[in-house]
């Protein structure tokens, strides 16, 4: 729950997504289940020339399991804040995978 | 009571309590498809999806020359926040005190 | 060959527990290997390793003081205690 709950605080941000087939959108983050399914506005995809076929379209819906990674504004992670969230998860899943 | 509490947290019983004592320092991690990654730590969860900062990705292709023969190239990319999707996160999360890198 | 230890139990995870701080082998399905310190294991088979060094193609690549490694997908075939009467069987 804790990267659901991080990405929440990240809505309406601009992020870019960069998915298992390389290609890279960006576009501003507006919404996130708890797959990490990713809805993203006013998409933007980084390398155009090599991947023209997503030049029309405005809106996705990523699934979650086809993403690599997602690039975030550093600004506007608390990083103590995401930690501690983190160390609280973390001892209150302590002994699940035991 | 806050005794035990601070044990329990210091401890490492577990593997992923490994991984919770490198928050806030610098990890390295190996990713499936010849790619590494080297950053700060800042939040994971038990399928390994990781928050990093001030990240290198280092990734590593072979290129056929025109020879025939094959190179590994190295490409690097710099990220300042990056969060890592766990299911690709094959093996590796390795704590700061590494030795040569 | 019958064992009287009391840690050389039938079952995998005890077996995994009474191997805890002893030099181990990993070997991934990547085919790379990892040797240190079996620190911990879990259930997902998630593994922490201690003085850890890492080999590609039998070649010393890494040397890590920590090292984490992911369960399921990653490990495979043997987790061998070096110096160890017992091991699991290698396939």
């Amino acid at each position: 729950m804790l990267f659901f709950s991080f990405f929440k605080t990240l809505t309406q941000q601009t992020v870019t997504v960069e998915l298992k087939n390389d290609i890279s959108i960006r576009g501003t983050l507006k919404s996130v289940d708890q797959y990490l399914n990713i809805k993203l506005d006013d998409i933007v995809v980084l390398d155009e020339l090599k991947y023209p076929h997503l030049s029309s379209v405005k809106n996705v819906f990523i699934r979650g399991s086809v993403v690599r990674y997602v690039h975030l504004p550093p600004d506007k992670v608390d990083r103590g804040l995401l930690e501690d969230a983190c160390r609280r998860e973390a001892m209150a899943q302590k002994g699940k995978a035991a | 009571m806050a005794d035990m509490a601070d044990e329990a947290a210091a401890a490492v019983s577990e593997p992923l309590d490994l991984v919770r004592l490198s928050l806030d320092e610098i990890v390295f991690v190996r990713l499936r498809g010849d790619r590494e990654l080297k950053g700060r730590l800042h939040a994971y969860d038990s399928h390994c999806n990781l928050v990093l900062g001030e990240v290198e990705e280092t990734i590593y292709t072979i290129e056929d020359e025109d020879d025939g023969d094959e190179t590994v190239k190295t490409t690097k990319k710099q990220s300042d926040m990056l969060f890592v999707r766990g299911t690709l996160s094959h093996p590796t999360v390795l704590a700061s005190d590494s030795n040569d890198r | 060959m019958e064992n009287h230890n009391a840690n050389d139990s039938k079952d995998p995870a005890s077996f995994l527990s009474s191997i805890i701080g002893v030099p181990v082998t990993v070997k991934l399905n990547s085919g790379v290997v990892y040797k240190g310190e079996l620190q911990s294991v879990d259930g997902y088979m998630n593994i922490a390793l201690e003085k850890c060094t890492e080999f590609v193609n039998g070649q010393l690549r890494r040397n890590y003081g920590d090292a984490f490694v992911r369960g399921n997908n990653g490990i495979s075939r043997a987790l061998r205690g070096q110096d160890h009467t017992q091991s699991m069987n290698e396939r």
